[in-house]
């Protein structure tokens, strides 16, 4: 709770600050409450403050926030924090771009800690109106335009398949707490016979929300979009919604854990297309960032197969891997976009980084760490989710690894430009951080390589 | 530990400080070699040494150092020929010991590993540093074969991950070296799981048909990234055979048995063949590596006492003359520009010294008797014959293909009228080339100082393997 207050008084408080003065003097006041909605949130999953008191008067069963959600929020408001750091603005005037951002993290929030589908769908739109505005913030920009059209009609055709669901949801149950449907199925799964509104309910909000992180079949619209967003929007969308997107349908399908035979009768299908599509389209992309889209799309796969775990005992799984999916995601495309800035699109890009040392090694380990190799923190959420889902189901993981294998041939791609000795370097690209953008890579790099040394630190925190 | 993390510490000392002295490297990758003579060699430890154990993620998890007879052998290998591999390394190419230390801690982690996820992580870290090695100070574009290098790698080894899943699940969630011992398996089971990490080990060593990635990398490589591929990574797919593969899914050896004996008495035979036609040197040598160790592989698969102590010997003398060759193939290209032997010849008239430590090589190579090769080959080719006639006498063709192209090396690059430009060869250059030889000369001489390190321990694995295999059969 104590992460959504923060976050969206971060938001007003800049946008009033920043209505006249450019985006860089009120971007430290939002990064500003974003690293205390992270610190506090963080303090609170693990029990050491306790907010509760000063938010008694939030109904718990619109809102509520156990350990595992702490934890989630403020891994969210890290990583808002982080793609606000690292990627620069494009937006010269104004605060309120970043007055979108902040609402975008609180519906994201929202959607972490929504106990009621109201609520989850209030989540869901609060984090995606601002995103529709973000994809064209850059007004010039056709591609802009385009993307923030595409993302604005799917996100409402996808919402409002999203509502329909919950409407048949309620019609099949007679409420919308998420608790009590859970307690409806149960009594129904004593008589073997769920009723059909149910399904068709659960069908059609898991097509909502698969819209939203983008599985295949529902993922033509990401390449576009991102492609065309402004490279911070993108990450933002690639990051905060999918993680956002994930623990929301983990909640959703725990919901319906009675019917979870028949779930995964559909999931399991889903999650395999969606690495081997995505993985395989990666492979043929000629932009860096086409790449990264198809790569979100086939980590959307792997966390597909999450869901078809028991939940309850598992979730340490699912906030490792997002936190692995975030971090190396967010390098990477903060990698993308500051050598992209001269208009080189195609893996070539990469060829400058051998000017900076700090870059190459951010390069090397985002990469071994998304692509799963071991000593990375990639690796261990890889792992453990691979592990888990062996048990439930031998072929899908076989599938999975196939696909990481896949995988390896487009993430090793920009080595080709960045490492070898015998390619030129542009000497007057001069490539250097600032200082505040230094400190948060390598705190990054740093985080990648210590949790996936000593993954026991993960299985604390979560 | 220390064997891991001095090698590290030793990396990023070398990535970040601005050092540029092979001395000193070679001079940091001796510790590694002090520490194993001095503190783990007061006794033999043929039940393995505890070295450290701690929990590494939740209750299937445990990091598990263990020394034994076979992996002090091991570590031997690896803390041997590091010294050597830096020592030759070109002054350009300075950034590269880094990769190579962080490669020796990965090395020694896999020997030493006594935990499936464990192994597999180190397996892992041990691949990073060569793939950079190979991708960035090569010669050309290297990019096609080094990915296609990595991938064929990749690929086994999630193909062993997927095994090591599987069989933890069997044995309840456990990953540690004796709860996976002690599982047991169903016939398909145990073909599906020893599949898997047969796969990973095959394409490592490589066995016949797993063996596309190999001589394009060795080609293209820095010679000191063919040193470290050939000399020492090899041997973990080797070691992974009898230490992982062998034990773990023994129940599948049945099946597995004739099928990789045939390709390996294939992949002897035609990698000789190849070997003959080849023009490069580097070429020549990655195709006699390919021979070699299939003969290895064969032996192992024969499950007798001679082919395993025969293999294990044969994996340090592999290791050395390997390096040895790749040493003085560098020496020769960095002087005459070339590696080609028809472009080659009459070294022989310049530089006596250096043609006498080129040809005990070439022998100890081609498995002279009284040079090093000799005695382990003759051990294989005992325990494969035992196996099969029909295999023995075809993999004993591998002496006669051996001799062939190995003095053919020597004839035409060493002798001849041709006249090539060798300018100069310094101390630095002949020092790791006098201690291969030396060591050519030693072991064929003395076989048996080596052979005396790991009986104790090679019969506990032998006994463990027919125990797991006798609970089926």
């Amino acid at each position: 709770m104590i992460g959504i207050a923060l976050v969206f008084l971060g938001g007003v408080i800049t946008l009033f600050w920043g209505l006249n003065k450019s985006e860089s003097k009120s971007l430290w006041i939002l990064r500003f409450f974003m690293l205390l909605s992270a610190l506090l949130s963080g303090a609170e999953g693990q029990g050491w403050v306790d907010f509760s008191e000063l938010f008694k008067w939030v109904p718990a069963h619109m809102l509520n926030f156990n350990a595992f959600k702490l934890s989630m929020v403020s891994i969210l408001s890290f990583f808002g924090f982080y793609i606000l750091s690292l990627l620069p603005s494009t937006y010269k005037k104004g605060a309120d771009v970043l007055g979108l951002f902040a609402f975008a993290l609180t519906g994201a929030m929202m959607m972490v800690g929504s106990q009621h589908l109201v609520m989850l769908f209030l989540g869901l739109e609060v984090l995606s109106i601002p995103l529709f505005v973000l994809a064209g913030s850059e007004k010039e920009n056709i591609y802009g335009n385009e993307a923030a059209m595409k993302y604005f009609l799917m996100g409402a055709f996808s919402t409002a398949i999203f509502l329909l669901g919950a409407a048949f949801t309620y019609g099949g149950s007679g409420t919308l707490i998420l608790s009590e449907i859970q307690m409806k199925l149960s009594f129904a799964a004593h008589f073997g016979e769920f009723p059909v509104l149910l399904k068709a309910g659960v069908i059609l909000m898991s097509v909502g929300l698969l819209f939203k992180v983008s599985a295949v079949p529902f993922h033509f619209w990401s390449p576009d979009v991102y492609e065309g967003s402004p490279n911070r929007v993108a990450t933002f969308m690639a990051v905060i919604v999918k993680v956002a997107g994930f623990v929301a349908f983990a909640q959703l399908i725990n919901t319906f854990s009675p019917m979870q035979i028949w779930i995964n009768q559909w999931i399991v299908p889903v999650s395999i297309l969606t690495i081997l599509v995505g993985n395989i389209a990666a492979l043929v992309q000629q932009t860096v960032k086409r790449t990264l889209a198809y790569s979100s799309i086939s980590h959307a796969g792997y966390l597909l197969l999450f869901l078809i775990l028991p939940m309850e005992e598992n979730l340490p799984i699912l906030g490792t891997y997002l936190l692995s999916y975030g971090l190396g995601t967010i390098i990477l495309f903060y990698l993308m976009d500051k050598y992209s800035a001269d208009g080189e699109k195609s893996f070539e890009m990469f060829k400058n980084i051998k000017n900076n040392k700090i870059d190459m090694a951010a390069l090397v380990i985002g990469t071994l760490s998304i692509a799963g190799v071991p000593s990375t923190i990639g690796f261990v959420a890889k792992y453990q989710l691979f592990s888990a889902a062996f048990s439930q189901n031998h072929y899908s993981v076989y599938l999975a690894l196939l696909g990481s294998a896949i995988s390896i041939a487009y993430y090793f791609k920009p080595f080709r430009y960045a490492l070898a000795e015998t390619n030129e370097v542009d000497a007057e690209q001069n490539s250097i951080n600032g200082l505040f953008s230094q400190i948060c890579l390598i705190t990054g790099m740093l985080l990648i390589i210590t949790l996936g040394l000593l993954p026991m630190i993960t299985e604390r925190i979560f | 530990m220390e064997l891991i993390l001095i090698p590290i510490l030793a990396s990023l000392i070398w990535a970040f400080l601005p050092i540029k002295s092979r001395w000193i490297a070679s001079g940091l990758s001796l510790i590694g070699l002090v520490v194993l003579l001095t503190k783990y060699n007061q006794g033999s430890f043929p039940d393995g040494l505890v070295v450290f154990d701690q929990p590494w993620l939740g209750e299937s998890v445990r990091f598990t150092m263990v020394i034994d007879q076979i992996t002090w052998f091991m570590l031997l290998l690896t803390q041997l020929l590091l010294p050597i591999i830096v020592l030759s390394v070109k002054d350009q190419n300075q950034k590269l010991i880094a990769w190579a230390f962080l490669m020796q801690a990965g090395l020694n982690g896999v020997f030493m590993a006594q935990d499936g996820l464990i192994f597999y992580l180190f397996w892992e870290l041990a691949m990073i540093p060569i793939y950079f090695i190979t991708l960035q100070f090569s010669e050309k574009d290297n990019f096609v074969t080094t990915i296609r290098f990595f991938i064929y790698t990749f690929v086994g080894s999630l193909a062993m991950l997927a095994s090591l899943i599987y069989l933890a699940l069997l044995s309840g969630g456990s990953f540690a070296y004796a709860d996976l011992l002690n599982t047991q398996l169903s016939h398909a089971q145990s073909l599906i799981i020893g599949g898997g990490l047969l796969l990973a080990f095959a394409v490592k060593i490589p066995i016949f048909p797993f063996h596309l990635w190999q001589a394009d990398t060795y080609t293209n490589a820095p010679a000191q990234g063919s040193m470290l591929l050939s000399g020492i990574m090899l041997k973990m797919g080797l070691y992974g055979l009898i230490r992982w593969y062998m034990p773990l899914a023994a129940e599948s050896i049945d099946f597995y048995q004739p099928i990789v004996m045939t390709l390996a008495v294939i992949g002897i035979i035609y990698g000789g063949i190849i070997a003959i036609r080849q023009d490069d040197m580097k070429r020549i040598t990655a195709y006699s590596s390919l021979s070699h160790v299939g003969l290895i592989a064969a032996g192992f698969f024969t499950l007798n006492a001679s082919g395993f102590n025969g293999g294990l010997l044969q994996m340090l003398v592999h290791g050395l003359n390997v390096v040895g060759m790749f040493l003085i193939i560098d020496i020769i290209q960095k002087n005459a520009n070339t590696r080609n032997l028809s472009e080659l010849g009459g070294i022989a008239s310049k530089f006596k010294f250096f043609t006498v430590l080129f040809f005990i090589i070439v022998i100890g190579t081609a498995a002279a008797p009284l040079t090093s090769g000799f005695p382990g080959e003759f051990m294989l080719l005992n325990s494969v014959f035992k196996y099969n006639s029909i295999h023995g006498l075809l993999s004993g063709l591998t002496i006669i293909l051996c001799a062939v192209y190995m003095l053919r090396i020597f004839q035409k690059a060493a002798l001849g009228s041709n006249e090539i430009a060798i300018s100069e060869i310094s101390f630095v250059d002949y020092l790791p080339l006098i201690i291969v030889a030396f060591t050519v000369l030693f072991i064929g001489l003395f076989p048996q100082v080596i052979l005396e390190i790991f009986p104790l321990s090679v019969e506990k694995l032998m006994l463990e393997i027919s125990n797991a295999k006798g609970v089926l059969s």
